[in-house]
């Protein structure tokens, strides 16, 4: 099996001393000592308020951090030799860490905590992102609960977002996650999520996390491992959407991590979203949240310009990419002015489609596919700013409605592209 | 003739808690009696026990299992007379068994003379002997013990047309221990037994002894004087005479019972008990080891008491409502098991009949720091009855063997006091002395083999402690140490096997040596100690150094 | 007179016939080498574009641009050119082989250096390949992240490290043939520069918020832009 090689000595040392657990919770850390206080002391205070009986454990996977991340995650124990006298436990909570590697590695962070999970034989294991400040100690219980006690396989998340974040979740990721894969899944790609022991055994197992478009992006992949398999899926309401770490203002990290490993995950495949057409709901747990209309101060024409001058720069690889029509298409618009911009949601799903069909035949270095979309991108997160900018919460619903209603009309065209050589 | 008693005897004493009703009927009339009780010590001699604790016998109306007396000098007819009584009393010092009798001192029954008197009119002489109120509002908010049954803790006299206080049922009237001629007359009733040659008292509900406006009316520095009191008396008087405390409440609020050794010798550690039974379902120490971590130091002349079970209900006075809640899901699943913030059950249904978790819990009874106390009919498993009232359940015959009345009586099956647990798992017909002393690994010949190690060292009884905290929390390990004597406990509270790592650095060079099977082990050296252990084992380690 | 010249004639007709009958055989032999040369070499053709194909080497080559290059240059296509060269090159040989058979002195001796020469050729060519490769790869790379961190310039930076790791390659081409070894030096030279950019690259594509800020500082706008709200795409 594959995780023989993640368990160090010490690590195995710390999880036959915790013994089997009802619930692992799962944190991947990379010098996050400014954070983790304030989590793990919110996932402590779940624990001890939402799951009192039972057995828990937290297992940090440590990216090689300087800063003390590490001890404060172990201080979160709570056993008879501490004697924390402030907090009350029926039993004893052991929260233990590993360093998985001197630099970070997301992908094997989660190996990691799966592996810990598994041979820990959890019924559960929860992912909570060390960024996440803005946690609520309910939260472990809304993630878990489905997993824990409805049976569920995959609890994804879904966050209070300000109207205009989350704009390549919105745009992208849960527009063709659902036409490709069939499932209306808001956010496939969660810092927080909670998977059965069931799933993250047959994950770990599969060899899937030895593939490339898994290690990329641990996070999706283990949603697509969900809803390409026979596991039950659904989606919990959370809270505020934490603070994005800060890998994610990295635009090409984070399409590499998302929009790759999506798009990658197409080729194994094809055999199972080429026969989908449309998409199902998903169970919905919890009450649900509103987009929050707080205002945020965007710079709509530097989005314009890195798009138009995208598109200008960007020429020969964009040519080898895209069809001739929809490049001509995407010169006409970069040269419209702030006011006239617009990049339908049409020509938008055209765009991610080509993009996609060029991946998998690698019409060019893939990587470089995915480099070429940022500014498309970018230019089309202008557009769902300006027509979000004053409407309210279900208006802003009904257009992401429609953009996901295009992406499964035109999956055909993306079928079509699929097979013809270039 | 008596054993002597030597100083601090009680420390290495394993006692046997037992009802005289109970245990084996003479004369056919379907109640236990002392001649029957004679009969038996040969019994409890073999089992390896030294002391025996005797429930009250007293004569009563028995609305409370005999803890309302109504005559304190006397024996209750049904199980015989005074001489009979002696008679036992004799026999047992034969056998090297001491006998501790129950003392009720907070209160009686209101059956009792005394209280016949002090109720008939307020100009009695012994009025004053009970605690007397014209309103029910004095001393409010004191707490009310038995909740099943009682709204208050005052209840109406019809015939002086007032109030009079009662902590217990309203049958037990309190005594008040203000009136200097109520404390006269309990020293004499002690001074009484002790004159025939009981060995010691439990003496019942002490904490309740005095009244005070403004308090919870519980462990009252007056309460404690009363007690210097009568330990001084007896020291005096009859030197090596032991007084056991029941007092259910917090280590901190007991440690006080112990004065500076000058009040009782011995108090039963009533928090530690649910917190065993927690222990081991949770399969985690750490409510094993809070709870004696907060257990205060108590002088070198005084001794703990510890129990799994008794006559009461398992008490979760003095848990928290999750403890409690938690024990009541896996304990007491059945409402009807529950009474009085309890659990009416045995030893053996409380941990489903299985024979490795009632040794490891007898194991954890033998050698953490104390006393250890078996009730009558733990030692061969015997069950319950949770469909008989009050906490009667846990007080059926005593099964000897799988034949007429399980050996208790030759009386009609109708006539015992008790009907005997006959189901097919702990029926007498299944779980008898008889049929257990022919099997040389029954519950009881193990039982017989724990108690005789236990008492093999005075290490148990008389020494030190020292936790060691393994890393896995199923582990409970310690260290018990007196003089040069060293033995290193190891207990498993999981289902499964389990692997531990113990840190013996300070006992490096030792050899260890199984106590039960007196194989040696490793020696310790500077690494960590690796002991795997099966589900539920546990092993007691001499440490020898040669 | 007259006769001497007739027999002067006479003797060189006679003694050109002689020459002739003398290499008339080894001409033929030349022939037919020659041909037989065509018939292998044309086989060899058909099995290096099936070999090509199998290999796909299309695909690796509009990788490396070289595709467009010959489009451009309305040559055939790569594998058709590969497969052609190879045809070439073969038939090339065996016609040398023939003319070598001719016996001509001092022949010989071009012959064999030519021999030599060809996996020299060989090998420069397929440096010379993977240079386009890695030359539009790199461009592409650098293009791409220069546009993604907004810099201005990004379609100068790209074309420059084209040129620069078209140089190194071309410079280590030449050396492998053994023309202008002084190229050396430039090319030394011009791998410096190149590491140097390279090394901003990486220095951008690494550290990209201190670039992108270094960059904004130098080459970026001079207005000072309102500040905006960082929001996240996830």
């Amino acid at each position: 099996m594959a995780e023989e090689n993640l368990l160090t000595d010490e690590f195995l040392r710390q999880l036959i001393n915790v013994g089997e657990v009802d619930i692992v919770v799962g944190l991947s850390t990379h010098n996050h000592a400014k954070t983790v206080g304030t989590v793990i002391g919110a996932i402590q205070s779940g624990i001890l308020k939402c799951f009192p009986r039972e057995r828990v454990a937290i297992i940090n996977a440590d990216g090689g951090s300087q800063d003390g991340t590490t001890e404060l995650v172990t201080n979160a124990s709570i056993d008879d030799l501490r004697r924390n006298s402030k907090l009350y436990a029926l039993r004893t909570l052991h929260s233990i860490s590993v360093r998985y590697a001197r630099l970070p590695d997301p992908s094997k962070a989660l190996q990691t905590i799966l592996a810990g999970a598994d041979l820990l034989r959890a019924k559960t294991c929860v992912i909570i992102s060390p960024d996440s400040t803005t946690i609520e100690p309910d939260w472990l219980q809304r993630l878990a609960k489905p997993a824990y006690y409805d049976n569920f396989d995959l609890v994804c998340p879904i966050y209070q977002r300000q109207k205009f974040e989350g704009a390549l979740v919105r745009n992208l990721l849960y527009p063709m996650t659902r036409s490709i894969y069939g499932s209306r899944i808001r956010e496939p790609y969660g810092s927080e999520f909670a998977i059965s022991g069931r799933l993250g055994t047959d994950f770990l197992g599969g060899g899937i996390m030895n593939q490339d478009w898994s290690r990329m992006g641990p996070e999706i992949s283990t949603t697509i491992f969900a809803l390409t398999g026979k596991y039950r899926v659904c989606q919990s309401f959370l809270g505020a959407k934490p603070p994005s770490s800060r890998s994610s203002h990295d635009m090409v990290a984070a399409m590499r991590r998302t929009v790759g490993a999506l798009f990658a995950s197409l080729d194994g495949n094809f055999p199972f979203w080429s026969t989908i057409s449309g998409s199902q709901p998903v169970p919905t747990v919890g009450t649900s949240i509103d987009v929050t209309q707080e205002t945020a101060r965007i710079n709509r024409k530097r989005l314009l310009e890195m798009f138009s001058s995208g598109v200008a720069q960007l020429g020969p690889v964009l040519g080898a990419i895209l069809s001739p029509s929809l490049l001509a298409e995407l010169q006409r618009i970069a040269a419209l002015g702030i006011d006239e911009f617009e990049y339908p949601a049409d020509l938008w799903t055209r765009t991610v489609f080509e993009f996609a069909a060029s991946y998998h035949k690698s019409t060019i270095s893939r990587d470089h596919i995915i480099q070429a979309l940022v500014p498309l991108y970018r230019g089309r997160s202008l557009t769902f700013i300006t027509e979000n900018r004053d409407g309210p919460g279900e208006e802003i619903e009904t257009r992401e409605e429609s953009l996901c209603a295009d992406f499964e009309r035109l999956k055909p065209y993306l079928l079509e592209i699929w097979a013809d050589g270039k | 003739m008596p054993p002597k008693r030597e100083a601090g005897w009680y420390k290495n004493a394993v006692i046997y808690q037992v009802h005289v009703r109970t245990f084996f009927d003479s004369n056919g009339d379907g109640v236990g009696d002392f001649a029957g009780l004679a009969q038996r010590m040969d019994y409890l001699q073999e089992l390896g026990v030294n002391a025996i604790w005797l429930m009250p016998f007293f004569p009563s109306p028995l609305r409370d299992d005999g803890y309302d007396i109504s005559d304190y000098r006397s024996v209750h007819p049904s199980y015989g007379t005074l001489e009979d009584f002696k008679g036992f009393l004799s026999i047992a010092h034969e056998r090297g068994l001491r006998v501790i009798i129950e003392m009720v001192l907070n209160h009686t029954s209101d059956q009792h003379p005394w209280f016949q008197e002090s109720r008939s009119s307020r100009d009695n002489p012994k009025r004053e002997w009970y605690v007397w109120s014209d309103s029910d509002t004095k001393y409010r908010g004191t707490r009310i013990i038995f909740l099943d049954t009682e709204m208050s803790n005052w209840a109406w006299d019809p015939i002086s047309k007032s109030y009079y206080w009662h902590r217990f049922f309203s049958h037990q009237p309190d005594l008040n221990y203000d009136n200097p001629a109520v404390r006269e007359e309990m020293w004499d009733v002690m001074k009484f037994w002790l004159e025939l040659g009981v060995d010691g008292f439990r003496l019942d509900a002490v904490p309740y002894l005095i009244e005070r406006e403004g308090t919870n009316c519980e462990n009252l520095p007056e309460t404690h004087a009363i007690i210097r009191e009568l330990r001084q008396r007896v020291d005096e008087h009859f030197p090596g005479a032991m007084l056991l405390a029941e007092a259910n409440q917090w280590p901190s609020d007991l440690r006080p019972y112990f004065g500076n050794g000058d009040e009782f010798h011995m108090a039963f550690h009533f928090p530690l008990m649910p917190r065993i039974f927690m222990g081991l379902r949770l399969e985690d120490r750490k409510p094993i080891t809070e709870i004696l971590q907060q257990t205060p130091e108590i002088p070198a002349t005084c001794q703990w008491c510890l129990f799994l079970r008794n006559h009461d209900e398992l008490t979760l006075e003095m848990v928290t409502d999750i403890e409690r809640d938690y024990m009541y899901d896996i304990y007491a699943r059945d409402k009807a098991m529950r009474l009085n913030l309890g659990i009416r059950r045995r030893l053996a249904p409380l941990l489903d009949n299985d024979r490795r978790r009632m040794e490891l819990m007898n194991g954890m009874l033998m050698s953490l720091p104390g006393t250890p106390i078996i009730y009558y009919g733990d030692e061969i498993g015997m069950g319950d009855n949770i469909y008989l009232g009050d906490r009667n359940g846990v007080r059926t015959p005593m099964q000897w063997n799988g034949g007429w009345n399980g050996g208790f009586s030759n009386a009609d099956p109708e006539r015992l006091y008790s009907p005997l647990i006959s189901n097919p798992v702990y029926g007498y017909q299944s779980v008898n002395v008889l049929s257990q002393k022919r099997t040389p690994h029954s519950l009881l010949s193990w039982m017989q083999h724990i108690t005789a190690t236990r008492r093999s060292t005075p290490v148990f009884g008389s020494g030190s402690i020292e936790f060691l905290y393994p890393a896995n929390h199923r582990i409970l390990a310690y260290v018990r140490q007196l003089g040069s004597e060293t033995i290193l406990v190891v207990n498993n509270l999981s289902s499964a096997a389990q692997s531990v790592e113990l840190d013996l650095r300070r006992y490096k060079g030792n050899i260890l040596i199984e106590m039960f099977g007196r194989n040696i082990f490793p020696r310790i050296g500077d690494l960590p100690y690796l002991l795997t252990m099966g589900p539920y084992q546990f092993f007691w380690f001499r440490l020898r150094k040669i | 007179m007259r006769e001497i010249i007739v027999n002067e004639l006479t003797q060189a007709f006679q003694q050109m016939a002689r020459e002739i009958v003398h290499y008339l055989p080894r001409l033929i032999v030349m022939l037919v080498i020659a041909l037989i040369g065509w018939v292998i070499a044309y086989l060899l053709k058909l099995v290096a574009r099936s070999l090509l194909r199998l290999t796909k080497f299309s695909k690796l080559s509009e990788n490396a641009g070289a595709t467009q290059l010959l489009h451009q240059a309305a040559l055939p296509s790569s594998t058709e050119l590969v497969s052609r060269f190879v045809f070439w090159v073969a038939w090339i040989g065996f016609v040398l082989l023939g003319v070598s058979v001719l016996g001509i002195a001092g022949l010989q001796e071009y012959i064999s250096r030519f021999f030599l020469f060809l996996p020299r050729l060989f090998v420069a060519l397929v440096i010379l390949f993977f240079g386009l490769v890695a030359a539009s790869f790199f461009s592409r790379a650098a293009l791409l992240a220069a546009v993604n961190a907004n810099f201005r310039s990004s379609r100068m930076l790209s074309i420059a490290v084209r040129i620069i790791i078209m140089i190194f390659a071309l410079s280590m081409v030449f050396e492998v043939l053994g023309v202008a070894e002084q190229t050396m030096l430039i090319a030394f030279a011009s791998v410096f520069g190149a590491a140097m950019l390279g090394l901003a690259i990486a220095f951008g594509l690494g550290g990209q918020d201190l670039a992108r800020k270094f960059l904004e500082r130098k080459f970026g706008r001079q207005v000072k832009e309102e500040r905006e709200d960082e929001l996240s795409p996830l």
